[in-house]
C-alpha cells in the first residue's frame, strides 16, 4: 500500500505530546472549521473521495506510552500512536499477545488499527480488534476530550463507544487512548495448504470445515499471479487455487489437528497436502497478513457471505483476469488486488463489477487503497449507499458538528 | 399520562395487534410493574403485545402521535430497572416475537426474533455441532432481545465474550417508527459500527425486532474441576495464578463459604461443607489439550493451597455442578428472608483485596454477605443477606452495597459487569465517567431518540433525573 500522507491536502502536520495538546489543536480547529486528519502510521490513508478540502494533519507519532500494563489481569493501557509492532513486544515479555493481524506492523499504529478495523488471517479463529478493545480515550470533532469503557474486561456501564469508534476511520473522534485485553501466546503453529481443481470442489472443502474435528485459527483460499510463485502447496500447481489452514495451540494439539485435516481432506479425495511449519510457517502467515498491502493499483475489500466467497472469487477472476486474491474464506472477508488498470476503467471495474458482485454474494464491497483514488468517484469507493447510512450521518452530526474530522472520508456522507 | 386520552389509545393499539395483544387494566399491569430490580416499582398504562415488525412500528407511531412515553421489555429477568416503566405510558412487550427464523450452519448465524428465549436456541441447535455461546444464568427464561438490551453475559463468557460479541446485525424500529437493519450476515459492513452501540443500550435507543447471532462451534470436549480451598484469599491467588500462567478457562466460577451450605442444602451436590471457598473451574477445547490443561490446574491449585481438586466424571456430574452454580441465588432463601445482589467489576489480581473489602464492610455494617460470582472476569456478585421488615437493617444494606460498588471504582473497575445501569446504577455514572463522557453520551442518545419518549430516565443522569430514591433493597435473582 502506498504509504501516502502526501494523497492528504495538507497544510501541514502537527504533532501532539498529550491528549490536552491534541485537545487544544481540535478545539482551535472547531473554531476556525479547519479540516483536520489524524494521522497514526500512514499506512492506511487512501482512499478519500473527491477534492477533499485542505487541512492540518494530527499526527499519532508521539503519543506512544504504555500507560498501564498490569500483566497478571491481562490488559494493558496504551497512547495510541504505539505501532504495532511495539506493542507486540512488550507483551511479549510477559508471553502474551494481541492476536489481531496488522500489516506494516512496524509502522502501523493501534489507534490505526482500531480506526479502521484491520483484521488478518486470525480473525476467523481470534476474532477481530473489536472484541479486544475494553476502554478508550477520544478527542471528538468539537475539542472535547472523552472516554469509555474503562480497564476490566467486563463492563457494560454506559454506551460501548470502544465498539463505535472502531471502523469509524477518524471521522467521530480521534482515538488517543486504548485499553485491549490480551490473549497468551501460542505455544505451538503451523500451516496445512491444498491445491483445489475448481471453485466448486474449494466450496466443499470449506463447507466440510465447518463440521470439522480441528479448530483451525485461519482458514484462506488464495488465487491469482500474486501466489503462482513460491507456492503453499509444494507440489506444481494444477489447480485454480490454494486453501491453506493456520492452526496454533499446544504442540500437541497442533499436531493433532494437522494429522486430523489431512485424514478429513483425504475423505474428499485431497490426496496431497503440505505442511509448513516454524520458518516456513512464520513466512506464511507474514504474506497473507501483508497481501492487502503490497503495491497495487487498486485493493478491493469484501466481506460476504462464507458460503459465497467462491462465488465472489470467481466473478473476481472475470472482471479481471490478472488479479490476486487472498480470502479470510471462513469469515467471508476477500482481498481483491489488481495489479494495474487503465484509469478509466477503475469506476467500471467497481460500479459494474466488484460492487455487485459483492452485493451478489450478500455482502459488500469497498475499495481499500487506491493510489489513484482521485479519479475513483464516491460509488465506486463504497459503493451503493446503505439504508442506516441515515443514521450514521446522525451519529456523526453529534460527534463532529462541524464536519472538520477527515471529511471526505466517510462512506456515510452526503 | 393523560388518563383521558388512554381509552382512545387503547382502541387504537387493539386494532393493530387485536384484543388479545393488550393488557390496560390495573390488576392485569402488575406483572408489569417492575423487572428483577423490584425496588421501585411503576405500572405502565397499557402493556403491547406485538407479533411482528410492523406492528411494532405501528405501536411506536401512536405513541409519538400521542406523545407518550414507551419502551421495550423482554422477559423481565433483568436485574437494575431496565425496564421499569418510570413515567408510565405504553410497555412494548416483544415475548410474542417469538421465532427462530433461520438457522445456518454453513454461515454460521442464525435469525432469531427478540422473544426468543435464550435456552430455546440451545435446544434448536443440539447435535449441529454449534451453539449460542453467551450463557447468562437465567437462560432458561430472558430474551434474546432482552440480551442484546443488556449485553448480558454467563459464566462461559471468559472464554467465548458476551453478548456484543455474538452479535452481528440487528433490524430494529427507531423512536421515530422507521424500521433500519444495521450490520448483517456478512461480516465488515461498511460504515460504522452501529450493532456494537446498539448492544448494550438498554433499550434507549431503539426496540430490536430481530437479531443475527453468530453461532460457535462446539468443543471438541470438556474438563470440569472443583477446587476445595481453606481460605478466601488462597482461591483467589489460584485465579491469578492460573491467569497469569495463560490459561484461558471456559469458566471460572467462585463460591464462598456463605452460599455453599445453601446450595449443598438445595441440590445435595456434595461440597465439604466447611471448605472456606471453592472454585468451579471448566476448561474446553480440543481432547488432545486437555489432560495437560487439567493437570496444570490442579498443580496450580495445589501450590495456592487447594485441600483438594475434584473432578467431574460423567456429563450428570457435570450437568448438576453447573446447575449448582446457575440456580445458587435460588438457594438463597434458605438463608435469609431477602437478599440483594451486586455487579461489580474489578481487575482480576485485586479479587483478594475487594473479598477481603466486602467481609470488612458488611462487619462493619453488621450484615452478612456471601459470594458466588465470575472470578475468571474479576465479576463479583455479593450477596447481602437482611429481612426487609427490620428498617434499620435495609438502611445498612443500601449503605453497604454503595460502599462495596465506590470500592469496584476505587480499583479502577466497573459497577455493573453484565446487569446494565437501568434505573438502579444511574447514580454511579457520575462517578465512572467525567460530564463530557455523559455529555457525549447524551448526544448519541440524541441522534437515536431526540424526543426523549424512548425509554426515558435511564441509564444516563442527563437524561433526565429519575427522582428515584433508594428506599429499600429488594429480593432478586441474579447471574
Amino acid at each position: 500500500m502506498t504509504v501516502a500522507t502526501h494523497s492528504l491536502p495538507l497544510s501541514e502536520i502537527v504533532e501532539p505530546t498529550s491528549q490536552a495538546e491534541l485537545a487544544e489543536i481540535v478545539a482551535r480547529a472547531y473554531a476556525n472549521g479547519t479540516p483536520l486528519y489524524p494521522i497514526g502510521g500512514g499506512t492506511s490513508l487512501n482512499p478519500s473521495a473527491g477534492a477533499a478540502p485542505k487541512g492540518l494533519g494530527v499526527s499519532l507519532a508521539r503519543l506512544t506510552r504504555v500507560v498501564d500494563y498490569p500483566a497478571r489481569d491481562m490488559t494493558i493501557t496504551v497512547e495510541a500512536g504505539l505501532t504495532m509492532q511495539s506493542l507486540a513486544d512488550v507483551l511479549s515479555v510477559e508471553q502474551q499477545r494481541l492476536p489481531i493481524d496488522a500489516p506494516n506492523a512496524d509502522r502501523a499504529t493501534l489507534g490505526g488499527v482500531v480506526a479502521t478495523a484491520t483484521s488478518g488471517p486470525r480473525r476467523f479463529g481470534q476474532g477481530t480488534i473489536r472484541d479486544y478493545v475494553i476502554g478508550i480515550s477520544a478527542v471528538d470533532g468539537r475539542g472535547v476530550a472523552f472516554k469509555a469503557g474503562g480497564r476490566v474486561v467486563k463492563n457494560v456501564a454506559g454506551y460501548d463507544f470502544c465498539k463505535l469508534l472502531t471502523g469509524s476511520h477518524g471521522t467521530l473522534a480521534i482515538i488517543t487512548q486504548l485499553t485491549l485485553k490480551m490473549r497468551p501466546v501460542a505455544a505451538a503453529t503451523a500451516l496445512v495448504a491444498c491445491e483445489v481443481t475448481g471453485f466448486d470442489q474449494a466450496e466443499a472443502l470449506l463447507a466440510a470445515l465447518t463440521q470439522s474435528k480441528t479448530s483451525p485459527t485461519a482458514i484462506e483460499l488464495v488465487a491469482g499471479p500474486a501466489w503462482d510463485e513460491d507456492r503453499f502447496v509444494q507440489a506444481t500447481k494444477s489447480g485454480c487455487a490454494q486453501l491453506v489452514i493456520g492452526f496454533e495451540g499446544t504442540a500437541i494439539e497442533v499436531d493433532w489437528m494437522i494429522a486430523e485435516i489431512a485424514n478429513e481432506w483425504r475423505a474428499l479425495g485431497v490426496t496431497e497436502s503440505s505442511v509448513l511449519r516454524e520458518a516456513a510457517a512464520t513466512r506464511a502467515w507474514q504474506r497473507l497478513i501483508e497481501f492487502p498491502a503490497e503495491d497495487a493499483a487498486l485493493v478491493v475489500k469484501a466481506g460476504v457471505l462464507p458460503s459465497r466467497v467462491t462465488q465472489f472469487v470467481a466473478a473476481a477472476q472475470q472482471i479481471s483476469p490478472n488479479c490476486s486474491i487472498a480470502a479470510h474464506a471462513g469469515s467471508g472477508v476477500v482481498y481483491v488486488r489488481l495489479p494495474s488498470f487503465a484509469s478509466h476503467e477503475g469506476p467500471a471495474v467497481m460500479i459494474r463489477g466488484l460492487h455487485p458482485a459483492a452485493v451478489k454474494a450478500g455482502g459488500a464491497a469497498v475499495v481499500l487503497s487506491c493510489p489513484v483514488s482521485h479519479e475513483l468517484t464516491r460509488p465506486a469507493l463504497w459503493g451503493p449507499t446503505r439504508q442506516d447510512a441515515h443514521l450514521m450521518r446522525a451519529v456523526k452530526a453529534q460527534f463532529d458538528p462541524k464536519n472538520i474530522l477527515n471529511p471526505g472520508r466517510a462512506i456515510f456522507e452526503n | 399520562m393523560i388518563a383521558a386520552r388512554l381509552p382512545e389509545l387503547v382502541e387504537q393499539l387493539t386494532s393493530i395487534v387485536g384484543v388479545e395483544g393488550v393488557l390496560s387494566a390495573h390488576s392485569d399491569l402488575l406483572v408489569y410493574e417492575c423487572d428483577g430490580f423490584v425496588i421501585e416499582k411503576n405500572c405502565p398504562d397499557v402493556a403491547v403485545f406485538p407479533r411482528t415488525t410492523e406492528h411494532v412500528q405501528a405501536i411506536v407511531r401512536l405513541c409519538v402521535e400521542h406523545d407518550v412515553p414507551f419502551l421495550p421489555r423482554g422477559a423481565g429477568t433483568s436485574l437494575a430497572g431496565g425496564c421499569l416503566p418510570v413515567g408510565g405510558g405504553v410497555m412494548i412487550v416483544l415475548t410474542r416475537m417469538k421465532e427462530i427464523e433461520e438457522i445456518n450452519l454453513r454461515d454460521r448465524y442464525a435469525v432469531v426474533q427478540p422473544g426468543v428465549v435464550n435456552v430455546w436456541l440451545t435446544q434448536a441447535l443440539k447435535g449441529t455441532g454449534y451453539h449460542y455461546a453467551p450463557d447468562p444464568s437465567s437462560q432458561g427464561a430472558c430474551t434474546i432481545g432482552g440480551n442484546v438490551g443488556t449485553n448480558s453475559g454467563g459464566p462461559h463468557t471468559l472464554k467465548y465474550g458476551v453478548t456484543v460479541n455474538h452479535v452481528l446485525g440487528v433490524e430494529a424500529v427507531l423512536a421515530n417508527g422507521e424500521i433500519v437493519q444495521v450490520g448483517g450476515p456478512a461480516a465488515d459492513a461498511p460504515g460504522l459500527d452501529l450493532t456494537g452501540l446498539l448492544v448494550g443500550s438498554e433499550g434507549t435507543l431503539a426496540l430490536v425486532t430481530k437479531v443475527w447471532v453468530r453461532l460457535t462451534r462446539d468443543p471438541q470436549g470438556w474438563r470440569t474441576l472443583l477446587g476445595i480451598f481453606e481460605s478466601v484469599s488462597d482461591a483467589t491467588s489460584a485465579i491469578s495464578a492460573m491467569i497469569g500462567a495463560g490459561i484461558v478457562p471456559a469458566a471460572l466460577e467462585m463460591m464462598d463459604q456463605g452460599i455453599l451450605s445453601a446450595v449443598e442444602a438445595a441440590f445435595k451436590f456434595g461440597f465439604p461443607l466447611d471448605a472456606q471457598a471453592i472454585l468451579l473451574i471448566e476448561v474446553d477445547g480440543l481432547e488432545a489439550g486437555l489432560d495437560s490443561q487439567r493437570d496444570e490446574i490442579i498443580a496450580l491449585c495445589g501450590a495456592h493451597g487447594a485441600r483438594e481438586v475434584r473432578q467431574a466424571v460423567t456429563a450428570a456430574e457435570r450437568q448438576l455442578l453447573w446447575k449448582c452454580r446457575k440456580q445458587a441465588f435460588g438457594a438463597v432463601g434458605r438463608l435469609s428472608p431477602s437478599y440483594c445482589t451486586q455487579d461489580g467489576v474489578v481487575p482480576r489480581t485485586k479479587l483478594p483485596y475487594i473479598l477481603e473489602k466486602i467481609t470488612e464492610i458488611g462487619a462493619r455494617y453488621n450484615v452478612k454477605i456471601v459470594n458466588v460470582f465470575h472470578a475468571g472476569d474479576g465479576n463479583i456478585h455479593p450477596i447481602v443477606l437482611f429481612d426487609e421488615r427490620d428498617r434499620d437493617q435495609v438502611k445498612r444494606v443500601l449503605a453497604a452495597s454503595g460502599e462495596i460498588l465506590d470500592e469496584c471504582i476505587a480499583c479502577g473497575g466497573s459497577v455493573t459487569g453484565e446487569h446494565g445501569i437501568g434505573v438502579e446504577k444511574i447514580e454511579f455514572m457520575s462517578k465512572m465517567f467525567t460530564p463530557d463522557d455523559l455529555d457525549c453520551m447524551a448526544r448519541v442518545r440524541m441522534a437515536f431518540n431526540p424526543t426523549g419518549r424512548l425509554s426515558p430516565s435511564k441509564m444516563l443522569p442527563t437524561s433526565g433525573a429519575c427522582g428515584l430514591e433508594q428506599r429499600h433493597p429488594g429480593r432478586r435473582a441474579a447471574m
